[in-house]
């Protein structure tokens, strides 16, 4: 199976292509000296990357063969003269007729006419606890989004707010985090102030959520309604990504020792696997470094249902499991701090 | 009007297929601005921040003169003048 591998990068991107997962061939880097923060790709088949730059601002842009693109004219954009700041596109989602982009400053942006045109989804980027929405270590940012176009629902997680869910196709926003534990409790709201920093769904059962929070590994069976702490065998609570893997209804996780640190604790970088919905947890593998005392931020881990696991890390490794994270390889090269690692079949 | 060059640093040209300059018409800096906004949206949105302005780190020299302290109504171009755009990131 060939596999497609694009990694996004503090200074810009790579693409990792394979035939057998194992040896691979490295091109880049596309976007030389740009923040890459996201891909998605379209079912027409249309890539979509994200770009940032602390002195330019960001953008999206398009291409049919990732390798040349164009960026687009009409990308999410606050209103000229209004107080907020378009600094980041933190994620893509393509999968549905209805595009959708999570951006910093938090909010959320869709385009309905295969992504030329972007309008704010009001909704939520007015939603009445909006004033009191305040940056975390990451920026106000909303980078986590969950798409269900056969029921009009969708959700949003922002950093430092909490989860906010949709039951109209964005319409109108409620907050979701009960059961979670709050990390800074609003005067006023006490629905928000919860740090979400990653959330990955079962497609065949929707309801089913899991949520990587600043607190904890928490699961929900309700669509969002609740949610219990799930941490049986978690070295620590804290960290970034989760991904759920399709075909194996396998999870993943990569702890990392409290929130005042963010190392893998005594440098053992390791990848956790649940196979059991999260109910325990379990590290997996051999041929993983170690005393290796970099990260995995939330974006930079994925699967491509077939066995595959891919993770990049903040030293710029990146390592690959073709059999459910029982064995893994890292890849010769060292690349900028990696942000985002997106899996796509050739 | 005057025609003057635009150069881009290498981050922006790759904006515009790696073309690192092109020329417009225009008989100010504002209206030369102005023109970029016109007729370059996606070079812009990375140029002007929400407030029109031009973003915080970016500066446009008009030949050897930085500009951002001066009323952009007030710089007549002529023929030939170059407006640079650099990245201004100090700090380390």
């Amino acid at each position: 199976m060939g596999v497609v591998v694009f990694v996004g990068t503090a200074k810009g991107a790579f693409t990792l292509r394979s035939e057998d997962r194992r040896s691979w061939d490295i091109s880049g880097p596309l976007f030389p000296g740009w923040k890459i923060t996201t891909s998605d790709r379209s079912a027409d088949g249309t890539f979509f990357v994200g770009t940032s730059s602390y002195v330019y601002g960001a953008a999206i842009h398009r291409s049919d063969n990732m390798v040349d693109f164009q960026q687009i004219e009409a990308g999410p954009k606050y209103s000229d003269g209004g107080d907020r700041t378009l600094n980041q596109i933190w994620k893509l989602d393509c999968s549905s007729s209805t595009f959708y982009a999570g951006v910093d400053e938090a909010g959320l942006f869709r385009s309905t006419d295969g992504g030329s045109q972007w309008k704010p989804v009001d909704g939520l980027n007015d939603h009445p606890t909006r004033a009191k929405w305040f940056p975390g270590n990451g920026g106000l940012c909303a980078h986590s989004l969950l798409v269900e176009p056969a029921r009009e629902r969708l959700h949003c997680g922002i950093s430092a707010v909490g989860v906010f869910r949709s039951d109209d196709a964005g319409e109108t926003w409620q907050t979701r985090n009960d059961g979670v534990r709050v990390i800074i409790e609003d005067q006023d709201h006490k629905d928000i102030g919860f740090c979400v920093h990653a959330l990955a769904q079962d497609p065949d059962a929707p309801d089913h959520i899991w949520r990587q929070e600043h607190t904890g590994m928490f699961r929900s069976r309700d669509g969002g309604d609740t949610w219990q702490a799930i941490e049986d065998g978690l070295p620590s609570t804290f960290g970034f990504p989760i991904v759920r893997d399709h075909s194996s209804r396998n999870l993943y996780s990569f702890p990392l020792d409290k929130d005042e640190y963010r190392m893998p604790a005594d440098g053992h970088f390791a990848v956790y696997r649940s196979t059991d919905d999260g109910d325990s947890w379990e590290p997996r593998g051999s041929g993983l470094p170690q005393r290796f005392y970099a990260g995995v931020l939330r974006g930079a881990m994925d699967t491509d249902h077939d066995g595959g696991v891919y993770v990049g890390s903040t030293a710029g490794t990146v390592h690959t499991s073709h059999d459910h994270g029982e064995s893994w390889q890292t890849v010769e090269a060292i690349l900028p701090r990696i942000l985002t690692v997106d899996v796509y079949q050739d | 009007m005057a025609t003057v060059r635009i150069e881009l640093p290498s981050l922006l040209s790759t904006l515009l297929s790696g073309q690192e300059q092109f020329d417009l018409s225009a008989g100010t800096l504002a209206e030369a601005l102005a023109a970029i906004r016109a007729d370059h949206p996606t070079l812009a949105v990375h140029v002007f921040d929400e407030s029109g302005e031009l973003r915080q780190h970016v500066l446009c020299f008009h030949n050897d003169v930085n500009t951002r302290w001066l009323n952009p109504h007030d710089i007549v171009l002529t023929d030939g003048d170059t407006l640079r755009f650099y990245q201004a990131v100090s700090g380390g």
